[in-house]
């Protein structure tokens, strides 16, 4: 077996025993919240004869095995099962929610990746320059921000108080998709980014001086390779394992920190999703949103993995 | 034809105080504010004309103009979530209810001033002991399918909610009426007997859980009477609604559609309002007000009836002891609470619901901080270093800031409050009901169905744990009494024993302000004390520029 296919063999069993896991605990964990989805749905108002109907109706009143059982079961034969809150098809409700944040992390992750690197290599040319000195603090300055300060500011200049330019809110009519109304995407898109940018560009920088500095980039200069080439040919493919690593973090950071950006802008996604399951104590919308993002966890970090593998030669060979 | 019609029980004008504090004068304060910044900001291009004139045009003109028909209006509402529904029968937060009122009507439903008015029915008269009732339905009333409301429908909702099976929120204050013997007299009059006697099924209809729907009625398909027809429904997240072209109040509603919105949290409902996103919005804290107006939105402040209580047990240590009851109710500057807590917004409470109540006792004198008798009070109850525990949670607006207020009064007479703070799904999870001493909120209801709920032995929300026998008689005589002067007598009785204590642990220091946020579009949003945001629910009188 070549050393590719044992690695993703490997990886792939090893990501299903993790999503297995994953969902036990899920199921633990819901046990855990104080109420349940009866007392969630009927309000302080019900009665608790109210409640107790239905909790019977729900089937709240089976043990968390045999709830665990059924779901599982469900799962196999291809049903993700019913929402509690409000009885409608679990993928019907979240798909929706899936494709919006798709499309908001990936838009923040591409543009994101783009600006750093492209940032990172500009400034490793000019190491210790002015412009070096200027963007690396306020890269570092930017780290130190919180998500939701860099969104409410966003929304303060560009939607509220200074300019009245976009949309304050990106809530999206239901049944319609992000890219409908790109406008809506700017604000989130832009909040990513700018949080985002500063960790790759920082990794960029580190990694592009180190390649600048080695012996192989002197014999290129020493031999009259022009900068730019030098920079772009030698430099960069060398720093790229490191960068890419950062970028496959950086996209599992946006699976989850969205959901403070997302909840900021009340963006229809995965985050709110997950937030309003978890409110209506909805364990089977929990569970599957949950497993989504154990399941894109996994997902990005094999393809992380072999894209290093694949672009370290001298690991790719059988020894 | 107006919807004013009275009947007999109860309909005379609410205490003139509550009138004068009322939140119209309070929205008049804040139109001027904001037309005020508006001049200031504006003052060169304006400098011709007088600025007091134009604050008075502007204020004066919105208010006098004819309202327009057309538009789309655009509501921004937190406390949803995929439990949203638009079952007319066990809706539960905010925001199903502002849904459920557009799409709904009852029998009978409290107006701006929080008085129960005839809706649905034309008249609702008792027998002499209020054993029996007969009520006439409005006619030509047709429901969004275009089929006409007879009593088939009332007698159809009314079994759904008592269904001993499935027992529904309203069961509770229905438990008097004998479901099963309601009979017809033609299409539109019913005579409805009793268990006991009900002399306060009128006003209990107006208590939000009565909302009639038609025979074979199913919630994915809400069907109702109201001014707004359902057209589409994602639960938390939108909802829109069309113009019923039908509705029976003639003229109304104004706007052609309706878009109500799922929002997580305030932030992002000011934000939506701001930048031109919502129209309206409600259920805000008193912190938001500042930043509606900064950004160019309107505040209107309702002062309602919703109490948020502190709540002891009559049944366990040390709130058994009534003088340590007492001592608790005088530890409590209510003015200061509400400065504290609303930013002085809000009504001041004297440990009594109801404030609205044509029959609300208001020779009881406002009870102020005492903290010298509440320290001799602990001292004879033999607990002069009082420590108890208070279990908060974000209940309402203000309800944690209140708690710790409360700690920090209380203090003052040598007491330690210790705060348990909980999620609120713990705090009504299974130990609601059963804490000893914590917070709830309660919507406005009229006296006598809140006190059905509350403070009657049995009752299902008795969550002070109340069984004193002279006020539950004094209970089941009112409810026996016709005569409004006989009633209102005996209302001001069983206050007394709540005003003493006796038959009462709440404290009730305030009555929560509710806050609504609109744009410079909205007109016709005027103030209710029913605690309901949004001038009440009301949506239908709303119309846009």
């Amino acid at each position: 077996m070549s050393p590719l296919a044992r690695l993703l063999t490997g990886r792939l069993v090893l990501g299903v025993i993790t999503l297995a896991v994953v969902s036990v605990l899920i199921f633990l964990a819901t046990e855990v919240l104080p109420g349940n989805a009866a007392y969630a749905v009927l309000g302080h108002n019900a009665s608790p004869a109210e409640v107790h109907s239905l909790e019977i109706q729900l089937h709240l009143n089976r043990g968390i095995l045999a709830q665990y059982g059924s779901w599982v079961s469900g799962l196999l034969s291809g049903n993700l099962g019913t929402s509690i809150a409000n009885s409608s098809p679990v993928w019907g409700l979240v798909a929706p929610r899936l494709v919006n944040s798709a499309v908001l992390a990936i838009t923040a992750g591409v543009i994101g990746s783009v600006i750093a690197v492209l940032l990172g290599v500009l400034v490793a040319a000019r190491k210790d320059s002015r412009l070096d000195d200027a963007v690396s603090s306020l890269a570092l300055a930017i780290t130190a921000l919180p998500e939701f300060v860099v969104a409410i500011a966003l929304v303060i200049l560009l939607s509220t108080v200074v300019w009245h330019i976009l949309p304050g809110v990106s809530v999206l009519p239901p049944g319609t998709y992000a890219w409908s109304e790109p406008r809506l995407l700017v604000l989130p898109v832009a909040a990513l980014v700018i949080i985002i940018v500063p960790y790759i560009f920082r990794m960029t920088r580190a990694a592009m001086i180190e390649a600048l500095d080695s012996d192989f980039c002197e014999m290129a200069r020493l031999k009259g390779v022009p900068p730019r080439r030098l920079l772009l040919v030698h430099a960069l493919p060398n720093a790229l394992p490191p960068i890419i690593q950062v970028i496959a973090l950086t996209f599992l950071y946006l699976a989850g920190g969205i959901v403070i950006v997302e909840n900021a802008f009340a963006y229809p996604g995965i985050g709110q999703g997950l937030v309003n399951a978890v409110s209506a104590r909805d364990i089977p919308v929990i569970q599957f949103i949950v497993l989504a993002l154990a399941a894109f966890y996994v997902v990005v970090n094999i393809v992380a993995d072999v894209t290093v593998l694949l672009l370290s030669p001298h690991r790719r060979v059988a020894r | 034809m107006t919807h004013g019609d009275q009947i007999s029980p109860g309909s005379k004008p609410a205490d003139p105080s509550a009138e004068l504090r009322g939140g119209f004068t309070r929205r008049e304060v804040f139109r001027f504010a904001a037309a005020g910044t508006a001049v200031f900001a504006g003052v060169s291009s304006l400098a011709a004309c007088g600025p007091g004139g134009t604050a008075s045009t502007s204020a004066s003109s919105a208010a006098s103009a004819r309202p327009k028909r057309g538009g789309v209006l655009r509501v921004g509402m937190t406390s949803g979530g995929s439990e949203d529904t638009l079952d007319a029968l066990v809706w539960a937060t905010n925001i199903d209810g502002l849904r459920v009122f557009q799409l709904y009507d009852s029998l009978t439903a409290l107006d701006k001033n929080a008085q129960p008015q005839l809706s649905l029915a034309e008249e609702m008269t008792p027998n002499s002991d209020a054993s029996e009732w007969t009520v006439r339905l409005r006619s030509g009333v047709t429901f969004h399918n275009g089929k006409p409301l007879t009593v088939d429908d009332v007698i159809y909702t009314y079994q759904l909610i008592a269904n001993p099976k499935k027992p529904l929120t309203g069961s509770v204050l229905l438990a008097p009426v004998d479901v099963a013997n309601i009979k017809k007299l033609d299409s539109l009059t019913l005579r409805i007997p009793c268990h006991a006697p009900y002399a306060s099924f009128y006003e209990s209809q107006a208590c939000y859980q009565f909302f009639i729907v038609p025979v074979g009625y199913d919630s994915a398909n809400p069907v109702g009477t109201g001014p707004f027809k359902y057209q589409s429904f994602t639960p938390g997240q939108q909802s829109t609604f069309v113009r019923n072209e039908n509705y029976w109040r003639p003229g109304l509603p104004y706007v052609d559609s309706l878009v109500i919105t799922d929002y997580a949290d305030e932030t992002s409902q000011i934000n939506g309002l701001v930048s031109g996103q919502l129209d309206l919005i409600g259920a805000l804290s008193g912190d938001s007000i500042p930043a509606v107006q900064s950004g160019g939105g309107n505040v209107l402040v309702e002062n309602g009836g919703a109490f948020a209580p502190f709540t002891m047990r009559l049944d366990q240590p040390p709130f058994d002891d009534i003088r340590v009851r007492q001592a608790m109710r005088l530890v409590v500057d209510r003015q200061e609470m509400l400065q504290l807590v609303f930013g002085g917004h809000g009504l001041i409470g004297n440990d009594l619901f109801a404030p609205f109540d044509p029959s609300y006792n208001h020779s009881l004198p406002q009870r102020h901080a005492d903290i010298e008798q509440a320290r001799s009070l602990l001292k004879q109850a033999g607990h002069e270093k009082l420590t108890v525990s208070l279990t908060t949670a974000d209940l309402a607006a203000g309800s944690i800031k209140a708690a710790q207020v409360f700690a920090q009064q209380a203090s003052a007479a040598g007491m330690t409050v210790n705060l348990q703070q909980v999620p609120v799904s713990t705090l009504y999870g299974p130990n609601y009901l059963k804490w000893t001493f914590a917070q709830d909120v309660w919507t406005y209801y009229p006296y006598l169905p809140n006190a059905r709920e509350a403070l009657i032995k049995g009752a299902v929300f008795n969550e002070c744990h109340v069984d004193y026998a002279p006020y539950t008689k004094l209970f089941n005589e009112v409810n026996a009494t016709v005569d409004p002067s006989r009633r209102r007598a005996l209302i001001h009785e069983m206050q007394q024993l709540e005003y003493e204590g006796s038959a009462s642990g709440y404290i009730i220091p305030y009555f929560v302000p509710s806050i609504d946020g609109y744009s410079n579009r909205v007109h016709g949003l005027t103030s209710s004390k029913t605690s309901n945001p949004l001038g009440g629910f009301d949506l239908a009188n709303v119309w846009l520029d």
